[in-house]
C-alpha cells in the first residue's frame, strides 16, 4: 500500500503542492485497492451469481476503509481534514461516486437477507438452503452421468425420479423464505431474497421445468371445459327462463291534466315531421 | 263536462295507437291548430278554467270520477317500460325559500352575528364532511384489501394445489363458488334493504343535485348499504370499481352531518338546525360529491369540477371555495391515515384510493407527432363507448322490464360473479404467456403451466383487483404483456364491465372503464412500437393511460373535471394537453352515436331530469299548452274538512296549491295570493292551527319556523293525522304560512322562457296565471321534462307509474 501511495505521490502530483497529507494519502491508497479488490470480486462472480457469498468481506472491508477517511482528522490542524480534501474539493467526488455504486449495488443485490446481522458470513438459512442446493445439483449431475449412455437428450425421467425429494426440498425451502422474508420486511424492495439465493434457485428451477421438463401439471382439460360451460351455460338458461315466466312490468300511464294536449302535439309533429 | 270527456277519450287513444291512429286525428285538428285557429279555441276555454279554479275539489272528484268511468272502454293504459316515461314517483326538491311571514319573524329575531356563526357553521360542516369522507373511503380501502388479499391467497394456494396433483376444476369451482357467495351477500342487502344503493350513485346525485327528489338516496342506511355492497362486490371479483360510489358516500354523509340528526337513528344533535332546508341541504351536498372524487381519485380540484359539471346546478363562488376546502380536507384524510396504515407515518404522498402512479421517466415525454395518434386513440374510445353504452342501454331495459323481482337481481348478480371468475379461469387456463417472477411486483403470481420460476401473465390482469390491474398496465415494463393476452383480456373485459353495470350491486363504473382502455391502449402502444421497430417513444404505459382516458371518456362523456381528474391522478400537467384532446374527441365521436351512460341511466329511470336549456326547437310552446289544468286550489281560509280532501284524495298527488283570494262570492275572480306546499299544510293540521281555537284563546304556541325544520325531511303523510269530524268544520288560515309572492308566468310566456325561470331558480311550482292574476295552470317539473329533444324532432315523454 504504501509503494502504491508513492507511485500516486510521484506521478499524480507536483511535489510542491501540500494538497494531501501522508496519512490522507494512505487512506486513500488503501480505498483504492479495496474497491479494486471489490470490483474484481464482484465482476468474477457475477455469473452465476455468488456475490454476496463472496464479496461481502470485501465490501465490509471497503466500507471500513471509507469510514475511516471519512473520520480522519489530519494531525497538523483542522483545516487539513481528510474527509474533506478527499471526499468533497473538487467537482466530481470520485470516492464519493464509487462508494455510491457499491452501495446501489449491494442494495439491489439484497445481500444484507442472506448475511448475518452482523455482516460476519452467511446467515444459518443462507447456509442451509445452499447446502440443499448444492445436493440437488450434484443430485443431477449424478443421474445425468448415468443417462449419458443412454445418448436420449429428452428423456430424463431418471432424474426426475432420483432428484424428486431434494428438488422439492429446496423448493419448499425457498418458498418459506421468502414467505419469512415478507412477513418481516414491510415495503417492497425487501420483499426480494438475497440474489445469490434467487438465482440460485432460478438455475435449479430453470433446469428442472425447462431441461428436465420435470414438472408436469397434469392438465385435466376436460373437466374446466365441462365445468366452465356449465356455469357459462347458466346466464343463458337465467335470462331465458325470466325472459319467458317472468311477468314484464307494466307501466301505468297517466292521464296528465292538460288543455289542448292534442293540438299542441300535433303542432310539434306538423313542424318536425 | 263534454270538453273534459273530449279530452280523456283521446288521450287515452293516443297513448295507446300508434302512427295511423293518430294520423287519422291529425287531419282534422290540423285545421284548427293553425294561427287563427288556435287563438279561437283559447278563448273558448278560461271560462270553463275559472268555474274550475274556484271549485277546485269539487271538479276535481267529478273528473276523477269521469276517468274511471271512461277506462273500462279503452284499452288498458298499460305500456311495457320504455324509455319516453317520467315516473309519477319523483318529485321535486324545495329550493326556492318560501317567505312567509314566519320566515321574516326569524330574520327580523336572528342578528347579524348570530348569521356570522352561521357562515362559520358552514365552514365547520365543510371541514367535518371532508374528514368522514377520507375517512369511510380509508375504511373501504383497508377492507377491501385485506378481504380480497384473503380471497387470492386462498385461491392461490387452491391453485398451485392442484396443478401438481390434476382437478383444477375444483379450484375454477372454489373461485367461482367464493366470488358468487361474496356477491350474494353484497346483492342481497342492496335489492332487500336499499335499492337506491345499486350502481354508481353519480347518476342518482346529479338527480339530487338537479332538484330532484330520489327517494331514500341521502340516508344514513343507504350509506351504511352503499359501503358494504361496494367492498363486497369488489371483494367478489366482479369488473367493479369502489370510485363511482365514493362520491355517493360523500353526498350522503354531507347531507347527514349538515343536517345534525339521523333520521334513521332517530337521534338529533340539534346543532345545525338552520341548515335544515332543501337549498342549505343541496349546496353540502355538492360539496360532499366533490369530496368524495377527491378521495376516490386524489383530485380535489377534479372533485370541485366534478361538482360543477355534472351536479351542482346553482352555483357561485363562495360554494366552490367552500367545496375546494372539504376536498382538500377529504384528500388530507385519507392520505394521512392512509400513511400510518402503510407505515410510513405522515409521508402524505399517496393521495386517492387509486394512484396511477408517476408518469415522469424519460421514456414517458411526448412530442408533436404523437398528438394525431392519441386523437386518434380518441376516436376509438368515443366509438367503443357508444358500443358500450349502446349495449348497456338494451341490458338495462330488459333489467328494467323482466328483472324486477328482488330474488332475481340477486340471481342475477350471483351468476355474473360465477361467470366472471369461470371466464378469469378459462382465460389463465388457455393462455400460454409467461413471464419470470423475478424483479417483477406481482401480488399474487399464478404459476399454473408455466415453468417454475415464471407467472402466468394473463393471471395479473385477471386475478388482482382491477385498480391493481391499471396500474399494472400502466407502469409494467414493455414486455410484460403478449399482445395476445391484452387483446383477449380486452374483448372478455368489455363484455363482463358492460355485463356487470346495472346490476343490484353497489359498483361504478370508473375503474372498468380505465382498465379496458389502458388494455387496448397498451396494445395499440405495443403495435406501434412493432410498427416502427421499436422506437424509444411508443412507450405502451403511455398509450395505456390516454387509452383509458379515452374509453372513460368515451363511457361517461364527461370533459373537463375527468381531464383534470386524470391529470391530478398521474400527477402530471404536462399530460393535462393530450387528455383533454383524447377526452374531447372522444365525447364528440361518442355523442354522435348514443349519449353518456348516466344520462341514459337517469332516463331509463323515468327521472325528470332537466338539462341546461330548453329543447331548441321548442320557442312554439306557450305555457299554456305546457301547464297542467285544472289547478286544485285553496282559499285563503279555507276549511279544514277540503284541506284534508284535497290532501287525501291518491288520484292528484299534488305538492303545491295556489291560494286564492278567500271570497264566498263565487261570481268574482279568484286572484292569486300566494301558494302553499303540502308539507307545510300537514305541519299546520298537525299542530292544529285553526282559526277557531285561535278564537277561543286557547293557550297555544305560535307556531314557528322551528316546527316546520323539525318535519323536514320526512313530513308524516297526511293519513297519520287525525281530525275528528268536528275540527273539519272548522277554518285554517293560510295567510301566515304561505309564500305570498310565487313566481308567475303569463300563458303566452314560451316554454324556453318558462324552462330558464324554473331552471335558474329551482322551483318546484311555477303558477300560470291571466292578465286578470287569476290562476290557470301549474307547471312544474315534470311538464317541462317531458319535451325532448329526439331523433325526429321534438318528442313528448307521458306520464307514468312506476
Amino acid at each position: 500500500a504504501l509503494e502504491l501511495a508513492e507511485e500516486l505521490w510521484d506521478a499524480g502530483l507536483p511535489g510542491d503542492l501540500p494538497e494531501l497529507e501522508p496519512e490522507c494519502r494512505s487512506l486513500l491508497a488503501a480505498f483504492a485497492e479495496g474497491s479494486a479488490a471489490l470490483t474484481g470480486c464482484l465482476s468474477r462472480r457475477a455469473r452465476p451469481v455468488r456475490l454476496c457469498q463472496g464479496c461481502h468481506g470485501h465490501y465490509h472491508r471497503l466500507l471500513a476503509q471509507y469510514g475511516s477517511i471519512a473520520r480522519a482528522v489530519g494531525n497538523s490542524s483542522e483545516s487539513h481534514n481528510c474527509a474533506k480534501s478527499i471526499l468533497t474539493s473538487d467537482r466530481l467526488q470520485i470516492v464519493v461516486t464509487l462508494l455510491e455504486f457499491f452501495n446501489e449495488t449491494w442494495e439491489a443485490a439484497n445481500c444484507a437477507n442472506c448475511l448475518k446481522n452482523n455482516s460476519e458470513g452467511l446467515s444459518n438459512s443462507t447456509e442451509e438452503f445452499l447446502d440443499l442446493f448444492n445436493k440437488s445439483l450434484t443430485c443431477f449431475e449424478h443421474n445425468l452421468q448415468g443417462q449419458a449412455i443412454d445418448l436420449s437428450p429428452n428423456n430424463y425421467t431418471e432424474v426426475c425420479k432420483n432428484c424428486n425429494e431434494t428438488y422439492t426440498k429446496l423448493n419448499d425451502l425457498y418458498n418459506h423464505l421468502q414467505r419469512m422474508n415478507r412477513q418481516g420486511g414491510e415495503s417492497a424492495h425487501s420483499a426480494h431474497l438475497c440474489i445469490d439465493v434467487e438465482d440460485a434457485m432460478n438455475i435449479t428451477r430453470k433446469l428442472w421445468s425447462r431441461t428436465f421438463n420435470c414438472s408436469l401439471p397434469c392438465s385435466d382439460t376436460v373437466p374446466v371445459i365441462a365445468v366452465s360451460s356449465f356455469i357459462l351455460f347458466l346466464p343463458i338458461v337465467f335470462y331465458l327462463s325470466s325472459f319467458l315466466h317472468s311477468k314484464q312490468k307494466k307501466r301505468i300511464l297517466i292521464l296528465p291534466k292538460r288543455i289542448q294536449s292534442n293540438a299542441s302535439l300535433v303542432n310539434i309533429q306538423e313542424k318536425y315531421s | 263536462m263534454a270538453n273534459v270527456a273530449k279530452k280523456v277519450s283521446w288521450s287515452g287513444r293516443d297513448r295507446d295507437d300508434d302512427e295511423d291512429g293518430r294520423a287519422g286525428e291529425t287531419t282534422p285538428l290540423l285545421n284548427g291548430t293553425g294561427p287563427g285557429g288556435a287563438g279561437s279555441a283559447r278563448q273558448l276555454t278560461p271560462s270553463s278554467f275559472l268555474r274550475i279554479g274556484q271549485l277546485s275539489n269539487v271538479d276535481l272528484n267529478e273528473d276523477s270520477h269521469e276517468l274511471e268511468t271512461e277506462l273500462p272502454r279503452q284499452r288498458p293504459n298499460e305500456i311495457p317500460h320504455n324509455e319516453k316515461l317520467l315516473s309519477l314517483k319523483y318529485e321535486s326538491l324545495d329550493y326556492d325559500n318560501s317567505e312567509n311571514q314566519l320566515f321574516l319573524e326569524e330574520e327580523r329575531r336572528i342578528n347579524h352575528a348570530a348569521f356570522r356563526t352561521v357562515e362559520i357553521k358552514r365552514w365547520v360542516i365543510c371541514a367535518m364532511i371532508g374528514i368522514l369522507t377520507g375517512l369511510v373511503a380509508c375504511f373501504i380501502d383497508i377492507v377491501v384489501e385485506n378481504l380480497a388479499g384473503l380471497k387470492y391467497r386462498v385461491v392461490k394456494d387452491n391453485i398451485d394445489k392442484f396443478t401438481a396433483k390434476g382437478g383444477l376444476s375444483f379450484s375454477l369451482l372454489l373461485w367461482a363458488t367464493l366470488n358468487a357467495s361474496v356477491v350474494m351477500v353484497g346483492s342481497v342487502i342492496v335489492a332487500f334493504i336499499e335499492p337506491v344503493a345499486a350502481g354508481s350513485g353519480i347518476p342518482q346525485i346529479k338527480c339530487y343535485l338537479n332538484g330532484v327528489k330520489i327517494p331514500h338516496v341521502v340516508r344514513l342506511k343507504t350509506l351504511v348499504i352503499k359501503v358494504c355492497g361496494v367492498i363486497l362486490s369488489v371483494v367478489g371479483g366482479l369488473a367493479v370499481g369502489k370510485e363511482g360510489p365514493m362520491i355517493h358516500s360523500g353526498s350522503v354523509i354531507a347531507a347527514g352531518i349538515s343536517q345534525g340528526r339521523s333520521t334513521s337513528l332517530k337521534r338529533d344533535f340539534k346543532i345545525f338546525e338552520y341548515f335544515r332546508r332543501d337549498t342549505e341541504k343541496r349546496d353540502f351536498v355538492s360539496a360532499g360529491a366533490a369530496a368524495g372524487v377527491s378521495a376516490a381519485f386524489g383530485a380535489p380540484v377534479g372533485g370541485v369540477l366534478f361538482s360543477l359539471e355534472e351536479g351542482a346546478s346553482f352555483w357561485n363562488q363562495f360554494l366552490t371555495w367552500r367545496i375546494f376546502f372539504a376536498s382538500m380536507i377529504s384528500t388530507f384524510t385519507l392520505n394521512s391515515v392512509l400513511s400510518v396504515y402503510h407505515g410510513n407515518a405522515w409521508d402524505l404522498s399517496s393521495p386517492g384510493l387509486i394512484n396511477f402512479g408517476r408518469f415522469d421517466s424519460e421514456k414517458m415525454v411526448y412530442t408533436i407527432q404523437e398528438i394525431p395518434i392519441f386523437i386518434f386513440m380518441g376516436v376509438v374510445g368515443g366509438i367503443l363507448g357508444a358500443l358500450f353504452n349502446a349495449l348497456n342501454y338494451w341490458l338495462t331495459m330488459f333489467r328494467i322490464r323482466y328483472i324486477h323481482r328482488p330474488c332475481l337481481q340477486v340471481v342475477e348478480a350471483m351468476l355474473v360473479a360465477a361467470v366472471t371468475a369461470t371466464v378469469g379461469f378459462v382465460m389463465i387456463y388457455c393462455s400460454r404467456d409467461c413471464q419470470p417472477i423475478q424483479g417483477s411486483s406481482v401480488a399474487y403470481p399464478l404459476q399454473l403451466f408455466c415453468a417454475d420460476g415464471e407467472y402466468n401473465s394473463m393471471a395479473t390482469a385477471f386475478f388482482n383487483t382491477p385498480e391493481k390491474s391499471v396500474v399494472n398496465l400502466f407502469h409494467d415494463p414493455p414486455g410484460s404483456y403478449n399482445p395476445m393476452t391484452l387483446g383477449m383480456f380486452t374483448l372478455m373485459y368489455f363484455f363482463l364491465a358492460c355485463w356487470t353495470y346495472g346490476l343490484t350491486v353497489s359498483a361504478g363504473v370508473f375503474i372498468p372503464s380505465l382498465l379496458i382502455g389502458a388494455a387496448w391502449g397498451r396494445l395499440f402502444g405495443i403495435s406501434l412500437s412493432y410498427l416502427t421497430k421499436g422506437s424509444i417513444w411508443a412507450d405502451p404505459g403511455k398509450y395505456a393511460l390516454m387509452g383509458a382516458a379515452a374509453q372513460l371518456g368515451g363511457i361517461v362523456r364527461m370533459t373537463l373535471s375527468l381531464t383534470v381528474i386524470m391529470m391530478e391522478a398521474t400527477g402530471n400537467v404536462t399530460y393535462g394537453f393530450p387528455i383533454m384532446l383524447v377526452l374531447m374527441t372522444a365525447k364528440i365521436v361518442g355523442d354522435y352515436f348514443v349519449e353518456g351512460l348516466y344520462d341514459m341511466h337517469i332516463q331509463l329511470q323515468s327521472v325528470p331530469f332537466l338539462h341546461w336549456e330548453a329543447p331548441v326547437t321548442s320557442h312554439s310552446l306557450t305555457a299554456r299548452e305546457v301547464m297542467s289544468t285544472p289547478v286544485t286550489c285553496l282559499r285563503r281560509i279555507e276549511r279544514v274538512g277540503t284541506v284534508v280532501d284535497i290532501l287525501s284524495d291518491t288520484s292528484s298527488n299534488h305538492n303545491g296549491f295556489p291560494v286564492v283570494e278567500s271570497n264566498p262570492d263565487t261570481t268574482q275572480v279568484a286572484r292569486l295570493r300566494g301558494l302553499i306546499l303540502r308539507s307545510q299544510l300537514i305541519v299546520l293540521l298537525k299542530h292544529k292551527v285553526f282559526v277557531e281555537r285561535a278564537n277561543l284563546n286557547l293557550v297555544q304556541r305560535r307556531l314557528k319556523l322551528k316546527d316546520f325544520r323539525d318535519a323536514y325531511p320526512r313530513f308524516p303523510p297526511i293519513q297519520s293525522i287525525h281530525v275528528s269530524q268536528d275540527e273539519r268544520d272548522c277554518m285554517i288560515d293560510l295567510s301566515e304560512f304561505m309564500n305570498p309572492s310565487p313566481y308567475t308566468v303569463p300563458q303566452e310566456a314560451s316554454l324556453p322562457r318558462v324552462f330558464k325561470l324554473f331552471r335558474a331558480l329551482g322551483l318546484r311550482h311555477l303558477v300560470v296565471v291571466d292578465n286578470r292574476n287569476e290562476v290557470v295552470g301549474m307547471v312544474t317539473r315534470k311538464d317541462l321534462a317531458r319535451y325532448r329533444l329526439g331523433k325526429e324532432g321534438l318528442e313528448e315523454l307521458s306520464l307514468a307509474q312506476t
